[in-house]
């Protein structure tokens, strides 16, 4: 499979460079008619992407109020300094880093495990079974996901506390947990959520990376008298790293910027867990009175640089060797 | 026989039971029985808390308070109480398939026409798009840009306008539908395409009859991306939307209350279920066709 693609890449390329030669006249209508192509898809791109960073960007240096009507003023660093010396800045951000670190080792490991389990599900009819019920978490959409478990989670109603106190005896009905709202239950709550939404996807991921692998390896590793774990230390693990560095590094972007559970299962209340840099920005832009965009576009800005920084920082740690 | 009993699996450790095996069976089988315990443990878990909302929304009004998962007395009225009863849930839900759908066609237009220039027509620049697409996929722009989209959909009249969610909605999943796209062009020999052009067609008719139908499974995945950003959207709408009636299905569901009245578990349920029912069956149904369109993605990206 990964033959065929690559030679197939090989004979594109001939191809072109053939053409190239031959068609250099055609070149410049060809450019004309090439970016109509794109269009579409840039206009969209750079009308709610590209322009809308840069838009926030420029806010960030000025003191701009959307519902004031006086023209607004370039301040330079003054939103980063007040940001910056605000206390609740850094517990925001510490805040969204204390999930990322629940969330990100299960998201991985948890899918790694299951995939060389279904990897080695012989009967296909059994294999497909199990990859489209791994599936079904991944086709249900964001919001879906949060509603379903936030009545999971529901303090009276919620099947899991009924578990807790009705089937097992484990807890009374004044005693019980308390999983969202604002508690110290909440993070990990959501993380085990998020796991549970990523877990099939994330497992689909690995087992397309595994079905890449030639059968022979980890056989001829196992003629050779390696067992189990050192077949995949040394020969699976190395061949998944480019697939679990391309998962670490997004998911460590989803949990950082996770905004939408936080807005159902927290709301603005300050001293909630919940209250991360993400709802910090939103409540500044869009909830306080005030309306504050220029301060908010800073701590947004705040926000996705650290993000990008740890980012770069995960790229180097995870790259694979040669 | 040992081997056929082991892919029986999760049925073979009931088989177990019943008639009992060879003394030596369940040794020389072990792993293989550990495992499919574990991935059906797994399985498990992923498909409870949608079991218990299935079987909610069928629950009569005591058996919903009562908390035990099976009910005594099964009630399938919920269904058409919450259209009846609730006035601004159709219009929700016709919201949702709007936008929804015009999402996925357009995104999914840009998409097709976008890869197939990346890759067969190379424009000067090309590279450019593709890396600035590639970091946009690292870099938080759904939250952070929220105050420009803001600021510019006022500009543009369209605050509280369900249609208006549309042109924020084409490019939650834009960067990596043309990604994708890009990799399934990829996968076309550029003969083919030469080939149709020497016969005369024009790169509009050869990317319709010569390129679409080779890219079909990666079609399908971008179908099934963009159905599920746009249909489960929260973010944008809640902030963008004020006017209930104008909302989608997501953030109706995401404020309402489980209690009594209009809003009881069960009716919630039935609500939830008419939702997440759309996507799982259409995966369902397309699942080979995904399944073929995302290994090729994988491979290649």
């Amino acid at each position: 499979m990964a033959n065929t693609i690559a030679s197939q890449g090989v004979s594109v390329s001939g191809a072109q460079r053939a053409n190239r030669a031959g068609r250099h006249a055609a070149l410049i209508g060809q450019g004309i008619g090439a970016w109509l192509f794109l269009a579409p898809a840039v206009v969209f791109f750079v009308g709610y992407q590209v322009y809308p960073i840069f838009r926030v960007l420029w806010m960030s240096f000025t003191d701009y109020q959307f519902l004031s009507n006086a023209p607004s003023h370039w301040v330079w660093f003054d939103n980063y300094e007040s940001a910056l010396s605000d206390p609740l800045l850094w517990s925001s951000l510490w805040r969204a880093a204390i999930f990322t670190i629940m969330f990100l080792p299960g998201t991985i490991i948890l899918p790694l495990l299951l995939a060389i389990l279904v990897d080695r599900v012989a009967n296909p009819r059994l294999a497909t079974v199990y990859r489209v019920v791994l599936l079904i978490p991944a086709v249900i959409p964001s919001t879906l996901v949060f509603v379903l478990w936030k009545w999971m989670y529901n303090y009276q109603a919620g099947p899991i506390n009924h578990f807790l106190v009705d089937t097992t005896g484990l807890f009374t009905l004044q005693n019980a947990p308390q999983w969202l709202g604002g508690t110290p239950l909440t993070l990990p709550s959501i993380a085990v959520m998020e796991v549970w939404w990523g877990l099939g996807y994330h497992t689909i991921f690995f087992i397309a990376g595994l079905a890449a692998i030639p059968k022979d390896l980890p056989e001829a590793a196992r003629i050779d008298g390696a067992n189990e774990w050192q077949v995949f230390w040394h020969v699976t693990r190395p061949r998944l790293a480019p697939i679990m560095m391309i998962l670490v590094v997004l998911r460590f972007g989803t949990a950082m910027a996770v905004i939408d559970e936080y807005l159902i299962f927290g709301g603005f209340n300050r001293a909630s867990p919940t209250y991360t840099w993400t709802i910090f920005m939103y409540d500044q832009a869009f909830k306080l009175g005030l309306w504050r965009q220029g301060y908010a576009a800073a701590i947004g800005m705040i926000g996705a640089i650290a993000m990008m920084f740890v980012m770069v920082i995960l790229l180097r740690i995870f790259r694979p060797k040669g | 026989m040992t081997v056929e009993a082991v892919h029986r699996g999760p049925i073979a450790s009931g088989s177990i039971a019943g008639s009992t095996p060879a003394p030596g069976w369940f040794k020389q089988n072990r792993s293989a029985i550990v495992r499919h315990a574990v991935i059906n443990f797994f399985m498990l878990i992923i498909l409870a808390p949608l079991a218990w909302v299935l079987v909610m929304s069928v629950k009569s009004l005591p058996d919903a308070m009562r908390g035990d998962f099976w009910p005594r007395t099964f009630d399938f009225t919920h269904y058409t109480y919450v259209f009846e009863r609730i006035a601004t849930l159709p219009v929700n839900l016709f919201n949702s398939i709007y936008v929804t759908a015009a999402t996925v066609l357009i995104t999914t237009f840009c998409a097709v026409l976008a890869g197939y220039a990346l890759v067969h027509l190379r424009p000067r620049g090309a590279g450019l798009v593709v890396t600035a697409l590639l970091v946009s996929l690292y870099f938080p722009v759904r939250v952070v840009s929220l105050i420009s989209i803001y600021e510019t959909q006022h500009w543009l009249g369209l605050i509280n306008s369900t249609s208006g969610l549309i042109l924020p909605y084409v490019t939650l999943q834009l960067a990596i539908s043309i990604l994708i796209m890009r990799s399934m062009f990829q996968l076309v020999p550029h003969e083919l395409i030469e080939a149709a052009r020497i016969d005369g067609a024009g790169h509009w008719r050869t990317l319709w009859t010569v390129g679409v139908p080779m890219v079909r499974n990666g079609l399908v995945v971008i179908f099934i991306v963009n159905f599920v950003a746009a249909w489960g959207e929260y973010l944008l709408c809640l902030t963008l939307v004020d006017d209930e009636a104008k909302r989608t299905m997501p953030v109706v569901l995401a404020a309402a209350q489980g209690g009594q009245g209009y809003w009881a578990w069960p009716n919630l349920a039935a609500v939830y279920v008419i939702v997440v029912t759309p996507g799982i069956l259409a995966f369902s149904f397309a699942q080979r066709l995904f399944f073929k369109g995302l290994a090729e993605g994988v491979v290649k990206g």
